[in-house]
């Protein structure tokens, strides 16, 4: 692909005291390209939204965004230019009704009629929340949580959404609903990281992959191409 | 014998100064965890702008001795600003004792003896510039107001029932700003789950001052109120109210909003409820009280229960 990309990580390193979480990560992201980071537990992949989301810092290498390096950004600061994470574990706020969490997703927006009819488009394409949305979000079951967490990055209309193990705890039929929805995302233009251990999963909707081991990238390259890949099929598919 | 209702208002309008200190302390602890041992020295600087705002000279014995401001506020006037200078000095220990402590990622548990260190601090600092004397601020301040008005066979000051109304309106504001608006909301987002707060891009450090800054501001409102009920007797004033306000923000709940003044309301009654023969077992009654709820309800009045991280 030609241009400058969206989000370029090279070299990118991370340490947590002496553990090396991270290693010599190249990544580019261009717009519209729905990318699967995939990786057994523990891989580094959690890390690599972290250091882009400038939660914790990298040790070596850098991220630059539009060509800019994202060094100086604070948390807040790739939010608000258009870096959306949500995060592993889903995290909705348990105690705030569905519709505040969906409000807080926009936090920083200040249109308030946009606002309004995202929150609209946002219950017709989650129906679920739609029905709970004065319910506190603790009480929802682990689907509804996870709906709601995609929910509420995208009320921040982020240009790029990274997406921690969305599928993580869910049964095959919900794993296949989250998967429909991303594909609709990536169709109307989202670009999209996607971290997964579900690898078929993700494959089956990515434009490409890359894969960590214990902190290095051991496979990249097209869907078509690692799902036909032998040695992953045999550690990740099964 | 004293009239029921009369004790019924003496110990509500205690119970609102208590209500008032515990909400101030509710703020903080929901968005950092943590007791801010300062907050009981940010209610004496309250009470002591007051005294000074409306005209009050400073007496013999301290550094300012013979000092007066060269204008008089009226009451009112003088308690507002001395609430928006009491927000400026938590401010101050925010940026003092706690926001070093953070940035170093230290143990919040540091900031209870860096806290209690500042609030030392402030109320050696009154120590030295006005004295350890006693202060009164004159009744009659409250321009056109009687001093006390007769309900049904009880004698009820003015002041009471201005501190009964303010708890009651600060409980009502807080509670629809923190449920209604965006920036309550954001409060109590970073009160949840700061780490998601600030993956929505909520300003966590902003927040934490807001708190402090509101926190500071109903302090020393308290104050002032307290001021003209009781008189300020001397700098270390606001340490027994500190005390008993942290008592029942643990009675009503940590970081429950309509716990921390419903907490207050029930330890005044227990405190009035004391016959005035007996006045000096007062504290011991009230904390004794404290001492049993704990024992039944170890998570408050209104707290959810807690979770043990052990
Ligand atoms: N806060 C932390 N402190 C120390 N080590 C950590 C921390 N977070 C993650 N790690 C370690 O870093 C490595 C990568 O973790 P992570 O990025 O969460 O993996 P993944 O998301 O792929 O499961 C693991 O070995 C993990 O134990
Ligand atoms: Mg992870």
């Amino acid at each position: 692909m030609s241009g400058t990309p969206l989000l370029a990580l090279t070299g990118l390193a991370v340490r947590y005291g002496n553990v090396q979480a991270l290693r010599e990560l190249d990544l580019e992201m261009h717009p519209g390209e729905l990318v699967a980071l995939l990786g057994s537990n523990g891989a580094g992949k959690s890390t690599t939204l972290r250091a882009i989301s400038r939660l914790v810092r990298p040790s070596a290498g850098g991220i630059t965004w539009r060509g800019r390096p994202l060094a100086r950004a604070s948390t807040e600061g790739t939010v608000r230019l258009g870096i959306g994470h949500c995060p592993e574990g889903r995290r909705v706020l348990a105690r705030q009704s569905v519709a505040t969490n969906l409000e807080l997703g926009a936090y920083l927006r200040r249109d308030r009629q946009g606002i309004r009819a995202d929150l609209e488009r946002c219950y017709e394409r989650f129906p679920r929340l739609a029905e709970r949305r004065g319910q506190r979000a603790g009480s929802l079951s682990g689907g509804e949580q996870q709906m709601l967490a995609i929910a509420r990055s995208l009320m921040g209309r982020p240009e790029l959404l990274l997406l921690d193990e969305p599928s993580l705890g869910l049964a095959p039929k919900l794993v296949a609903e989250v998967m429909a929805i991303l594909a609709e995302l990536r169709r109307d233009g989202l670009t999209i990281l996607l971290v997964e251990q579900n690898a078929l999963a993700a494959l089956a909707i990515a434009d490409r992959g890359v894969v960590l081991e214990a902190g290095s990238v051991s496979l990249r390259g097209s869907a078509a191409e690692l799902l036909a890949n032998d040695a992953l099929r045999a550690s990740y598919l099964g | 014998m004293d009239h029921l209702l009369q004790i019924l208002v003496n110990g509500l309008s205690a119970g609102a100064v208590y209500a008032l200190f515990a909400l101030g302390y509710t703020l903080v602890f929901s968005v950092l965890g943590v007791i801010n041992f300062a907050h009981g020295a940010v209610f004496t600087l309250g009470a002591y702008f007051t005294y000074l705002l409306i005209g009050g000279p400073v007496g013999a014995n301290g550094a300012l001795a013979g000092f007066r401001l060269p204008f008089a506020l009226p009451f009112w006037l003088a308690l507002a600003v001395a609430g928006l200078g009491a927000a400026l000095v938590s401010l101050l220990v925010e940026a003092t004792a706690f926001a070093p402590l953070r940035r170093q990622r230290s143990d919040p548990l540091l900031t209870l003896i860096s806290s209690l260190g500042a609030g030392v601090v402030l109320v050696n600092l009154v120590q030295i510039l006005m004295g350890a004397e006693s202060y009164a601020i004159p009744a009659g301040t409250l321009a056109g107001l009687p001093a006390a008005v007769n309900l049904g066979g009880a004698t009820v000051r003015t002041v009471q029932l201005l501190l009964m109304g303010i708890a009651a309106l600060v409980l009502v504001v807080l509670t629809l700003w923190l449920e209604r608006s965006r920036s309550g909301k954001a409060l109590q987002a970073v009160s949840e789950d700061p780490l998601m707060a600030r993956l929505l891009g909520i300003p966590a450090g902003s927040m934490i001052r807001l708190a402090f800054a509101i926190s500071g501001f109903l302090a020393g409102v308290a104050g002032g109120l307290v001021g003209l009920s009781v008189s300020i007797a001397g700098p270390y004033f606001g340490i027994g109210f500190g005390l008993k306000g942290l008592g029942v923000l643990v009675l009503g709940g940590l970081g429950s909003v309509p716990g921390a003044v419903l907490g207050g309301l029930v330890v005044g009654l227990a405190e009035a409820l004391v016959p005035a023969e007996f006045s000096g077992t007062k504290d011991g009654v009230a904390y004794a009280f404290l001492f049993l709820m704990l024992m039944l309800r170890p998570q408050g009045l209104l707290g959810r229960p807690q979770s043990s991280k052990v």
